[in-house]
């Protein structure tokens, strides 16, 4: 499968923000059904990379390729098109709606009733326990208002949702922070079952722990640049670590 | 140094996700009328607590006057109170959005001069000038709209200069006077004081309203976005659903809610005032939030804003014909919302100081 394209290719990745340049030519390529770990230290650059590839915000300079196809997004609704999905670290669900409903939001299914376009609320909530099922997520009622739920809970129905999409591309910004430990496991086999169905995923955490679990591969993003790459196999959490805080740690221990 | 897999060690047995903490879900196969009520009180704290509260009315009423429960009595509750059910049905989807509109009052008054204005100085046939009314109601709502949402300020701020200029500039057109509807149009009074057979008008125009709002708020994309918008804004804005445009429409209607609810009340004075309203917004809103609509934003039902509505006329109403003293209505309105609010809250599961309860105790 060598002549299959890469499912994201960056390429020379800049962006600036005035006399800041937090990204100074990111070059990074992931396979299909790949789980990318993506670290870096605050600042370093992680978050204005994924607001790129999921279309909140434009890059400066550089390509970006979705297997293969060179791809221009100016909103994330262009990103979401080319099968780009990305879940929010604060999960952007709406506490006082249902399960159903935010799984489904922004695209209810209607039935017209004398004309006039209605929630089809039976088919979203048929749907939505499927999608769930299918995802080995166990939320009991999908009428349960989603403020009363954990937050294991909260964090898998973010992922379905953007599973439900089709995604090709998934970003998932710090998935297991601050959740109960057998939340993180349950969140962890979510994402395995994911990366199971071809979907490719960059993982951000700062739970280092957790990319031994699900990832392939780590990319440490330092100064705005790609500083190291590492197959999991090949590394270990003190490699990582200094690897994240840079130069700086080695050189001092140098002396 | 935390070494990989130390979780699997504590949590070991988790095949797939599942909640660590047991949902309490109330069985859905069960339809006996007791349990139907249990349910309410469970999912609808708010339209539960002001049912009560109605009933309560209702029962004191009808025992201290008579006259209190005779269909004339009745329909008079719902003639004089058509607007406010009207304008509080478009106050609920305001404030579920998080909003508020404290213009409506001054918006009715200045579209009831408009159609004065209309009918009797420009001789516009009666149609015109109903459908003038309605579409300065409208531009006014789209006006705040356009402000809180283009502009980005507060509602409040927005709405309260508003109410400021709309009723200024009523006075300004009326000179402060009262404003004749002409004789020979019927069809403006029509709205505010006709009747079809033995029913009022007024209250076949509330009760469309109500139900198209209701209908809108719970069943409609439209009303599930504006309960979406006040319960994570930038979240529903991320699915790709056009916010701005959802918040603006609330408004708009808001403002065509305002008009009708002016329409109304200048038909049934047969002449349009340009005090008419005052304070209406602040009852709207009491009714909308004795209704159990959140005021944070999130939440609302408009059928519990319509028994809210429904609760405060029927207290004025009934304390009128106990021969109670008028100046107690004001209290006791006062002190009903608080104690509608106080049961809703100790429903909601949080205890009388806004504390929430561990859940094994009422």
């Amino acid at each position: 499968m060598t002549s299959q394209p890469p499912a994201v290719e960056m390429r020379g990745i800049t962006r600036r923000f005035g006399a800041i340049q937090p990204l100074r030519g990111v070059t990074l390529t992931l396979g299909r059904g790949e789980v990318l770990g993506l670290l870096g230290d605050n600042g370093a650059g992680k978050s204005t990379l994924t607001k790129i590839l999921s279309g909140a915000l434009a890059p400066s300079g550089g390509e970006i390729l979705i297997d293969g196809q060179p791809r221009h997004f100016t909103s994330p609704r262009d990103a979401q098109d080319a099968g780009v999905h990305m879940v929010y670290q604060d999960l952007s669900l709406c506490g006082t709606i249902d399960v159903a409903g935010n799984l489904f939001m922004g695209r209810e299914p209607t039935r017209r009733v004398l004309g006039i376009p209605l929630l089809d609320t039976e088919t979203m909530h048929s749907r939505a326990a499927e999608m769930l099922q299918g995802l080995g997520v166990v939320i009991r009622d999908t009428h349960a208002r989603v403020e009363s739920l954990s937050g294991g809970q909260r964090q898998a129905i973010a992922i379905a949702r953007a599973a439900a999409f089709s995604p090709r591309v998934l970003i998932l910004d710090e998935p297991t922070a601050a959740l109960a430990v057998m939340e993180v496991e349950a969140v962890l086999s979510l994402i395995t079952k994911l990366r199971d169905q071809g979907v490719t995923i960059i993982l951000i955490t700062h739970r280092l722990q957790d990319l031994f679990h699900v990832c392939d591969r780590i990319a440490v993003i330092r100064n705005g640049v790609v500083a190291a790459e590492r197959h999991i196999g090949e590394t270990s959490i003190g490699e990582l670590v200094d690897l994240i805080v840079g130069e700086r740690f080695h050189a001092r221990s140098a002396h | 140094m935390p070494v990989p897999h130390t979780d699997s060690a504590s949590g070991n047995s988790m095949p797939a996700t599942s909640s660590p903490t047991p949902q309490k879900t109330p069985a859905r196969t069960q339809t006996s009328p007791l349990h139907a009520i249990a349910l309410l009180f469970e999912r609808q704290p708010g339209l539960a607590s002001v049912l009560c509260l109605l009933l309560v009315c209702v029962l004191t009423f009808s025992l201290c006057a008579p006259s209190f429960l005779s269909v004339t009595n009745l329909l008079t509750i719902l003639r004089q109170n058509a607007a406010a059910f009207i304008s509080a049905t478009a106050m609920t989807l305001v404030i579920t959005t998080g909003g508020i509109d404290l213009s409506i009052g001054a918006v009715a008054a200045f579209s009831g001069i408009t159609m004065a204005v209309l009918a009797t100085f420009w001789h516009l046939p009666p149609a015109f000038a109903l459908a003038g009314a309605l579409l300065a109601g409208t531009v006014a709502g789209t006006a705040n709209g356009l402000l809180i949402t283009r502009v980005g300020m507060a509602p409040f701020i927005v709405t309260l200069a508003t109410m400021s200029v709309f009723r200024g500039l009523s006075l300004l057109i009326a000179q402060g006077y009262s404003l004749p509807l002409p004789e020979n149009a019927p069809l403006l009074e029509w709205p505010g004081r006709g009747w079809i057979g033995p029913v009022p008008v007024p209250a076949l125009i509330m009760l469309a309203c109500v139900a198209a709002g209701s209908i809108t708020l719970h069943r409609t994309r439209f009303g599930r976005y504006i309960t979406g918008i006040g319960s994570n804004q930038e979240g529903v804005r991320r699915t790709g659903v056009n916010v701005r445009r959802i918040s603006l429409t609330v408004y708009a209607l808001s403002g065509l809610a305002a008009a009708l609810s002016g329409i109304l009340m200048t038909g049934r004075l047969g002449s349009a005032s340009s005090n008419i309203g005052v304070g209406f917004e602040l009852d709207v809103i009491a009714a909308v939030v004795l209704g159990g609509t959140s005021l944070t934003g999130g939440y609302g039902t408009v059928i519990g804003s319509a028994l809210g509505i429904l609760t405060l006329a029927c207290l004025k109403n009934g304390l009128i014909l106990a021969h109670v003293s008028p100046f107690l209505t004001q209290i006791f309105t006062g002190l009903i919302t608080i104690g509608a609010i106080w049961i809703n809250m100790s429903l909601k599961g949080r205890d009388l100081f806004g504390i929430r309860k561990n859940g094994d105790d009422n």
